[in-house]
């Protein structure tokens, strides 16, 4: 939840200041220089250490109409607050939704919501691009199940517009009427000030940190969405923007910028979501980024239960694992189904953290009763399915 | 002597993060945050 700047002040004796970007970075003079957006006004500030912590912005691609009123990224609080308020006030009947990612599946359930006739429209041919195609199919399916409208394979072209408002998404192939638009075409760090001032980049023109957060500038530190992240699965930097990873950044960050000893180990690329009533989570590598690294793997997708298949409230889901072939290595794991199958991703997730075969997590004792899951958790099933690959 | 001085550029997760994991640590430090936006950290 919200924690209020005053708060930070009062009880934490941090100097929060609101509505102050940071326009420029002289690492070379300890110092910052700050505008205040209220009436411009600029000041250095110097410092004896420095955190970057910029965050990152969303894709928007320079087309015809970009800035109409009624067309939206909801990359801050701030940006959802006033989408809502657009909503509420003028009230549009249609809604387009570009990108079929983690913000535009919850953008299309939250529009639909608002009572909104809702097409989404994803230049990929699935959506929710981090679950392999298979288990993509199962999201889109659930969205037309809500009413939404899904146009795969169109990239956007540009926005029609009337008196500086939108009227409607123009795709390669058609023109969708709509008075509200959300984009979500994904995210990149944003690393501007960090670019200018020298500061080494990485994966995705992502701030390159070491596992303390120290960027290649000593005494200068970033964390969060700005800041690359080490895969433990793949063994390579990449880039993730999420709130809990950001958290950890910034967390270990504040511990070594204050002289204590705190290191970052990396990320396995666990998320979860849900779109109405449907969990979608995903850890490690899918698919196409296997075969980008050129391993040799195996897959299997089993379906099954969140409970045993009796008991009251028990729903359908589905189970994907990923293997090394040969070692048995997991490499990952996708699940999408009803109440109750979202977080069996942290089996996933501390399995690839350790390292373990798809034989060993076949093997776990994980917790059944009739309420909770079948007798075979369906995480344990797929891994033996996926073993006999192997 | 001026009080050794942090700056954090983003008062979102990272960052207040960051504040609040230094300031524990460290009482004596000068800790300032700009942050764009009305808002400071909403999750954490």
């Amino acid at each position: 939840m919200i924690r209020r700047p005053e708060t930070f002040r009062e009880k934490f004796n941090i100097d929060v200041r609101t509505g102050h970007e940071v326009v420029e970075l002289d690492l070379a003079g300890q110092r910052v220089l700050a505008r205040r957006l209220a009436d411009g006004e600029e000041r250095w500030e110097p410092f004896d250490r420095l955190l970057i912590a910029t965050g990152a912005v969303p894709f928007c691609p320079d087309l015809p109409g970009a800035s109409a009123r009624g067309i939206f990224g909801v990359n801050s609080l701030q940006r959802g607050i006033e989408l809502r308020r657009f909503i509420e006030e003028e009230k549009p009947q249609r809604g387009v939704i570009v990108g079929g990612g983690y913000i535009g599946l919850e953008m299309a359930e939250a529009l639909v919501r608002q009572g909104l006739q809702v097409t989404l429209v994803d230049r990929a041919p699935q959506v929710m691009g981090t679950l392999d195609p298979d288990m993509g199919a199962l999201v889109a399916e659930a969205l037309r199940g809500i009413g939404v409208t899904i146009y795969h394979g169109e990239s956007l072209a540009g926005f029609e517009t009337s008196g500086g408002r939108v009227t409607g998404v123009v795709t390669e192939t058609r023109t969708l009427p709509a008075e509200v638009v959300v984009l979500g075409m994904g995210v990149r760090p944003d690393s501007r000030l960090a670019r200018a001032a020298g500061i080494p980049l990485g994966d995705g023109d992502a701030i390159r940190v070491s596992s303390r957060m120290e960027t290649g500038v000593a005494g200068v530190w970033a964390a969060g969405d700005c800041a690359e992240s080490f895969h433990l699965v793949s063994r390579r930097p990449f880039y993730i923007a999420l709130g809990t990873v950001a958290n950890k950044h910034g967390r270990v960050a504040g511990i070594t910028m204050a002289g204590g000893d705190a290191e970052f180990r990396g990320v396995v690329g666990t998320a979860i979501t849900k779109v109405c009533d449907l969990e979608i989570a995903r850890s490690g590598l899918q698919e196409k980024e296997l075969s980008r690294l050129g391993l040799d793997w195996v897959a299997s997708t089993i379906e099954s239960f969140t409970r045993a298949h009796y008991y009251p409230g028990a729903g359908p889901l589905a189970v994907k694992l990923l293997a090394e072939k040969g070692s048995g290595r997991l490499l990952g794991g996708q699940i999408v189904g009803t109440e109750g199958a979202g977080k069996r991703i942290d089996i996933v997730a501390v399995a690839l953290h350790a390292g373990m075969t798809v034989e060993q997590v076949a093997e776990l004792d994980l917790a059944y009763a009739p309420p909770f899951s079948p007798v075979w958790d369906p995480v344990a099933v797929a891994a033996r399915e996926t073993a006999k690959l192997v | 002597m001026a009080r050794e001085k942090i700056i954090i550029v983003g008062g979102d997760a990272a960052g207040m993060s960051a504040a609040s994991q230094a300031r524990r640590r460290r009482p004596d430090l000068e800790i300032v945050v700009f942050e764009r936006t009305p808002y400071t950290s909403y999750s954490n």
